[in-house]
């Protein structure tokens, strides 16, 4: 899979501040495309309406988290392609290894840098 | 008449088994009689023992009134506790507030034009002093913070205390109910962040991402 910087990105966290963060980061990594939901419930919408080429999630969202979030997207026969970061917090063993069983592609501990955000999704581009 | 004692009517019992042709109504009368007063005299004690068993129960539950009163309550639930919240809704606007105004300084300066280096320097200094600026929270958002951690320390100090006088053990603390929101943090695996050197580091997730051994995934968890 080819990383293709005109793709759109969809950016989930409930923290607003966040999202501009990685919105900057994003486009210093050259994306210009980049919409934004606040929990997996709107993004799970937005995913409905529009195809992504890429998913950067946060975990600890109301009412949908993003762990949910991703496994709804591998249930959905239309999303379950779709390649999905896991941007969060939680950084205890378990959290990795369920949000490996579910399907994601990687995942970025926080707090993280631009370098790092760079690196995994040149990764997950490049498997 | 005087109450029988036990050995007593036992003697009599014995008697009229081995004696009963010769039983007459006078003597089950005498014998009627004899057990009424046994029993009016257990009853008696029984009363005694009930009446010390409530007046040890209401002294307990003057304790315990005295026990919780002494962790004021009130106070604890009216004041403290509202008053950390309100400061910790503070550190959250203060910190919010910073974090905005240095990202607008960070973003006028990505996007300015930079043909003109002497007004490009002059803008990158303006935008520095309101970085310098808006870092400031650091000094309030501390303080508001050792407060939290003050009143935190209070409740834990009453809480402890009360525990001890109750004698408050793990078995009783199992009993406690799991609240919905617990559940839902169970089950979502929400731990949210963790302390330094406590959670698991980037490299970590790395490794994990690296392999495709599910069994040796699984021994993560041993």
């Amino acid at each position: 899979m080819a990383l293709d910087l005109s793709m759109p990105v969809l950016v989930v966290d409930d923290y607003k501040t966040m999202i501009r963060i990685i919105r900057n980061l994003l486009k210093q990594l050259g994306f210009d495309d980049v919409d934004e939901a606040s929990d997996g419930t709107e993004a799970l919408g937005k995913m409905k309406e529009r195809r992504y080429g890429l998913v950067i999630s946060d975990w600890n969202m109301e009412p949908m988290t993003g762990y949910e979030l991703l496994k709804h997207v591998r249930a959905d026969t239309g999303l379950s392609k779709t390649p999905f970061i896991m941007v969060t917090a939680e950084s205890k063993t378990e959290n990795v290894i369920a949000a490996k069983k579910a399907g994601v592609n990687n995942y970025i501990v926080k707090p993280f840098n631009a370098q790092t955000l760079k690196g995994k999704i040149e990764a997950v581009f490049s498997d | 008449m005087a109450p029988a004692s036990p050995e007593q009517l036992t003697h009599i019992v014995d008697f009229l088994r081995r004696e009963r042709r010769d039983l007459s109504l006078e003597d089950v009368m005498v014998l009627a009689e004899r057990m009424a007063a046994t029993l009016d005299e257990t009853m008696a004690r029984v009363d005694t023992l009930l009446h010390d068993e409530f007046k040890s129960i209401v002294g307990e539950i003057a304790t315990l009134r005295r026990d919780i009163g002494g962790i004021r309550p009130d106070h604890m639930r009216f004041e403290r506790i509202p008053e950390a919240g309100r400061e910790l809704d503070a550190v959250v606007e203060a910190t919010e507030t910073a974090t905005v105004a240095i990202m607008e300084a960070a973003e006028t300066i990505m996007a300015a034009d930079t043909s003109d280096p002497e007004a490009y320097k002059a803008l990158v200094d303006d935008k520095m002093i309101v970085i310098f600026e808006a870092c400031s929270f650091q000094d309030i958002t501390g303080q508001r913070i050792r407060k939290v951690v003050r009143t935190l320390g209070w409740i834990e100090e009453r809480l402890g205390q009360l525990s001890q006088r109750l004698k408050f053990g793990e078995a009783e603390a199992l009993h406690v109910h799991e609240t919905d929101e617990e559940r839902r943090q169970r089950e979502l695996i929400l731990h949210g962040p963790q302390m330094k050197g406590e959670g698991v580091s980037q490299d970590f997730v790395d490794d994990v991402f690296a392999t495709s051994d599910q069994d040796a995934i699984d021994k993560l968890f041993d």
